[in-house]
């Protein structure tokens, strides 16, 4: 799987969520709320092999922010 | 081999036991690679867990616990010497904190203990969930180690078992009020045994005005989602829940950033808040009772029956008794934070802040060399559990240094 695919994965599994992805939104569908939010940021430290920062878990507010994040952890999307 | 007998009492439920009924005392050390992995594979069960979701406790709980969060633990940790767990950790959970058991029992694994950890007299859902989870995991052969260190017990309250299990431990960690705390501590715990009480607390909130007056929206609406989550998510019950704020600035800065502040504040609570009729009530009265009661009283705002706040012109040293509840909130303005070094005694564990310098912070604390405040941490960090608490830090205080020269 390249990396977008892991990456569209981990939201799709996260949150049993069809939609459209890229427009995505922290708190735009139920299941991606504090709770969700959680299981997300566990799930992408755990595929990628990261340890996110704090500051990065509070700003990855989206599908998108969330790829330029990702970013600077090395990870290219 | 040192394996005690796990004592057997009618009033006495293991929800948790080694399978022959002794328990290993024989300790690890600090970081054991196993300890980290059974922690971060609760992580990953309790997340998965269908049935944990609704209980955010035990998700925050999980999310603690999880791979990156432990590594980060244990690279501060940064110990040179050589140590080892005491042997065993006899734990005693708050009553009103369902998942608080499950950290205290993290932390005595982390530093390299046996634990028996006493969950509260009552049937939590979350403390079955997590209780399951452990079950679970600690049976496989990878955890056998493990599993022979720990045991979850259930009693009501019993000053025989609880002088059983306190004659047994190396290390008591006690959870609860002063009351309780003295209760237990007539139980005698073995000459080298050492002791943790986190006891009653209390913790407020600060923040300069100027800085969250530069804060554009999006910050603004950040600031305001984590001091929601630092009081409400926990009714203000939590130890390190604020319930005063002190604003600092000059007086026109400070009415600036309120009406910036307290809409935001708001729109949270509306959005997230399950308020219940008798909370509603409940909140009412201690806001009329505030009134009545204080003369420092200059004033109160109600942000519909979400958010109250009642503004104080003058703080004494018992402003600790004035605790805020299902979200109301005690405010007072000041010009430095010095200004109020005189309310701080051994009660108050953190202080929240925005806009604090970590000089400023520690300078408050140290120069004015106060009897209290333990942890500086952010607005929104309140709730954060962390290895180091109540001014200890667990780990090595739950762990003796073996000493070569």
């Amino acid at each position: 799987m390249s990396n977008l695919e892991k990456y569209q994965h981990i939201f799709k599994e996260s949150f049993q969520y069809d939609g459209d992805l890229e427009q995505l939104e922290y708190q735009g569908i139920a299941v991606w709320d504090s709770v969700g939010h959680m299981q997300l940021m566990a799930a992408l430290e755990d595929t990628f092999g990261i340890e996110l920062d704090v500051d990065d878990i509070i700003d990855f507010s989206s599908f998108k922010k969330g790829k330029t994040i990702l970013a600077k952890y090395n990870v290219v999307i | 081999m040192r394996m005690p007998a796990l004592p057997d009492h009618p009033q006495l439920q293991y929800l948790l036991r080694p399978h022959d009924g002794r328990i290993s005392v024989q300790p690890l050390q600090p970081y054991d690679e196993r300890a980290c992995e059974l922690l971060q594979q609760l992580s990953r069960l309790l997340l998965a867990d269908a049935e944990a979701r609704p209980h955010t406790d035990v998700m925050a709980f999980a999310f603690w616990c999880r791979r990156a969060n432990i590594a980060r633990l244990q690279r501060d940790h940064a110990e040179a010497r050589a140590r080892l767990g005491r042997g065993l950790a006899f734990h005693i959970a708050p009553a009103n904190v369902p998942a608080n058991f499950a950290y205290s029992y993290a932390f005595a694994l982390l530093a390299g203990n046996a634990s028996v950890v006493r969950v509260p007299s009552q049937d939590y859902p979350q403390v079955a969930i997590i209780a399951r989870a452990l079950r679970q995991l600690l049976q496989a052969p990878e955890f056998a180690v493990l599993a022979a260190m720990t045991a979850l017990v259930r009693y009501p309250h019993d000053d025989g078992l609880t002088a059983q299990f306190s004659a047994m431990c190396q290390a008591r960690i006690i959870w609860g009020g002063d009351q309780a705390i003295a209760a237990i501590r007539r139980q005698p715990i073995p000459s080298r045994g050492v002791e943790i009480a986190f006891a009653d607390r209390y913790s407020f909130c600060a923040i300069d005005a100027a800085s969250l007056l530069r804060e554009d929206a999006s910050g603004l609406a950040r600031l305001a989602e984590g001091f929601y989550n630092d009081v409400f998510q926990m009714d203000q019950n939590a130890c390190s829940s604020p319930h005063l704020l002190v604003w600092l600035g000059e007086s026109q800065q400070i009415a600036a950033a309120q009406q910036a502040f307290w809409p935001a504040v708001h729109a949270v609570a509306a959005a997230r808040m399950t308020l219940q009729a008798v909370q509603a009530v409940d909140k009412y009265t201690l806001l009329c009772r505030s009134a009545v009661e204080h003369a420092n009283v200059a004033g109160a705002v109600r942000h519909d029956n979400h958010v109250y706040r009642i503004a104080l012109d003058s703080v004494a040293a018992d402003v600790d008794s004035l605790r805020g509840r299902h979200g109301l909130v005690y405010e007072y303005r000041a010009r430095r934070l010095d200004e109020v070094a005189h309310i701080v005694n051994s009660k108050y564990q953190t202080l929240t802040y925005f806009g604090l310098s970590r000089e400023q912070g520690l300078d408050f604390v140290l120069g004015n060399r106060l009897a209290g405040i333990d942890r500086i941490v952010p607005i929104g960090s309140a709730l954060d559990m962390g290895v180091i608490w109540d001014g200890y830090d667990i780990i090595r205080t739950l762990s003796r240094i073996v000493d070569f020269r």
